[in-house]
């Protein structure tokens, strides 16, 4: 599903974000990214969604190769990959079923189906009776779980997270958690940046942990702790 | 379809949202495009009381006596027709010696010394309009070609030219005035909706993120600043129509300068302004959302050496 071929990044100034990164990530798996802050997790995220573009290396997202993409071809990419922000990244000026709703009216959905479906995702991240209000009128949790619903609306193949935990409290971040592996179970694949060593060894997936751009680990059911070594 | 009404709907949701920036917007507008629309007008001014003062008599031919040295009895007649007959010429009147000689009574009315001279003195003359005053110095010479029946000929030759360079420095100047006002109103407007757009800046990356297409997030902003750009247009207009008429009103008892430019003039004129003020809304848009839209193109530097 997302295949990295020696994925290199390296930032204008000279930091090296990501060095000769190879990872392959097969449809339906869940798979953390853990590291320290600056090891390069919420770069490889980017450059999955084509927010940078790599140094050197080629990266495949559902069977294209991102790295050569033109750049009015992005877009289509993003619609195919929902993501989720350490700071939810919702539209200020949009109600929640708004907020939800654009990533259906992006794709040009009729209005019956955007209703539709709007409806049930919001059910589904336990939002239900919250669709007419603004995001500054929610919790951090309850805002996470809009942008995660907006991230499903379309059912994409694929989620990339970033942190999502992030602003959490730990109750909330077990909430949040559940709900993704929920999702995860509908067959989307999951990748996950995160620091949260509770929810990393709780979950006991697949975790990859990069030091200076570097992946020091690939563990089919690892923990959270060889990471920090 | 429904997705240009999501669109719509997008732009006016967020005019009603964004209020005070919208204000902003129009504010600058109107203030930008009411001083060149008030250049517009004070040029036309210009050009309508230039025009004024160009029309009446620009040739005057002093004619000999008929019967005396040779003049043939007819001469004053043919010549007028002869002179009618010419494409240059507008008009032509004829005054004969009794007409000279009350005008000059009505000229001198109040100088009685002068009042008390021989109708016959005056001579006859034809008075000429030309459809182009350009044309007086060739229609000057024609006529004193003809020795027989014209005594002399002058034209208002140099308040003519007077005229004619202080009418086309005005037009340049009002009409430069109009263009560079014009063209800042287009910098202005587009600098306040770049501020507008900077405010929304996470907005328009969110949009990005979620996979909206470039196009996609520009329409909503282009018809907003197209919006704003009309109705501040709208009101330049209307508040340049409204000095203007009161202006006309005021100034209606002046004999030599007409202040009034006319419905017609304003309704053309009106129309023109808010198509540019829709026209410099786009633009503004446009160039303030260009940064906002360009991707992430470098793919950085290379590897330092000893990583």
């Amino acid at each position: 599903m997302i295949r990295l071929e020696n994925v290199t990044k390296v930032y204008e100034g000279g930091t090296v974000a990501a060095y000769d990164v190879s990872l392959d990530i097969s449809k339906g798996e869940f798979v953390f990214l853990v590291g320290a802050s600056g090891s390069g997790k919420s770069t490889l995220i980017r450059l999955m969604l084509r927010e940078e573009p790599v140094t050197r290396g080629k990266i495949w997202v559902a069977g294209k190769d991102i790295t050569t993409l033109p750049r009015w071809k992005i877009p289509y990419l993003r619609r195919s990959v929902g993501v989720v922000f350490q700071d939810y990244k919702l539209l200020p000026n949009k109600t929640v079923a708004e907020n939800v709703a654009f990533a259906l009216e992006v794709l040009g959905r009729p209005p019956s189906v955007i209703t539709d479906q709007v409806e049930q995702v919001l059910d589904l991240v336990g939002l239900a009776d919250k669709g007419a209000r603004y995001p500054r009128q929610l919790s951090g949790g309850e805002q996470q779980r809009v942008s995660v619903a907006r991230s499903f609306v379309n059912r994409p193949p694929i989620m990339l997270c970033d942190e999502p935990t992030g602003n959490l409290d730990p109750k909330t971040s077990v909430g949040l958690m559940k709900l993704l592996d929920r999702i995860n179970r509908t067959g989307t694949t999951v990748v996950m940046a995160t620091h949260d060593h509770a929810i990393v060894d709780a979950m006991k997936r697949r975790v990859v942990a990069l030091e200076h751009g570097k992946v020091t680990r690939d563990e089919e059911t690892g923990r959270y702790e060889g990471a920090l070594k | 379809m429904s997705r240009f009404l999501f669109l719509v709907k997008e732009a006016l949701l967020s005019l009603r949202r964004n209020a005070l920036i919208v204000a902003g917007a129009v504010l600058a507008v109107f203030i930008s495009l009411s001083l060149a629309f008030g250049a517009l007008v004070v040029n036309e001014i210009l050009r309508i009381n230039t025009l004024a003062w160009q029309e009446g008599v620009h040739v005057i031919s002093f004619l000999k006596d008929p019967g005396v040295d040779g003049v043939p009895v007819d001469a004053h007649e043919a010549l007028l027709a002869e002179v009618r007959s010419w494409e240059e010429v507008e008009e032509a009147r004829y005054v004969d010696k009794t007409g000279a000689w009350l005008e000059y009574q009505e000229l001198f009315a109040s100088q009685e010394e002068l009042l008390d001279i021989d109708p016959n003195v005056l001579p006859a003359s034809i008075r000429i309009e030309l459809v182009d005053i350009d044309t007086h110095a060739a229609i000057k010479s024609r006529l004193q070609q003809n020795v027989l029946v014209v005594r002399e000929v002058t034209t208002a030759a140099d308040s003519i030219e007077q005229l004619q360079n202080l009418s086309s420095v005005l037009n340049v100047l009002g009409l430069g005035m109009a263009v560079v006002l014009g063209l800042a109103a287009v910098v202005l407007i587009a600098n306040t909706i770049r501020l507008a757009i900077y405010a929304r800046r996470d907005e328009v990356s969110i949009m990005k993120l979620v996979g909206a297409s470039n196009w996609f997030i520009r329409v909503p902003f282009l018809l907003e600043g197209m919006v704003e750009g009309v109705v501040g247009a709208a009101l330049a207009v209307f508040a340049v129509w409204l000095g203007s008429t009161n202006l006309a009103r005021a100034g209606s008892g002046f004999a030599l300068f007409r202040l009034d430019v006319g419905n017609d003039w304003f309704f053309r004129w009106g129309v023109l302004f808010l198509i540019f003020g829709a026209v410099a809304g786009i633009i503004g848009s446009m160039l303030g959302l260009s940064r906002y839209l360009r991707d992430a193109e470098s793919s950085g530097a290379e590897v330092p050496t000893g990583f």
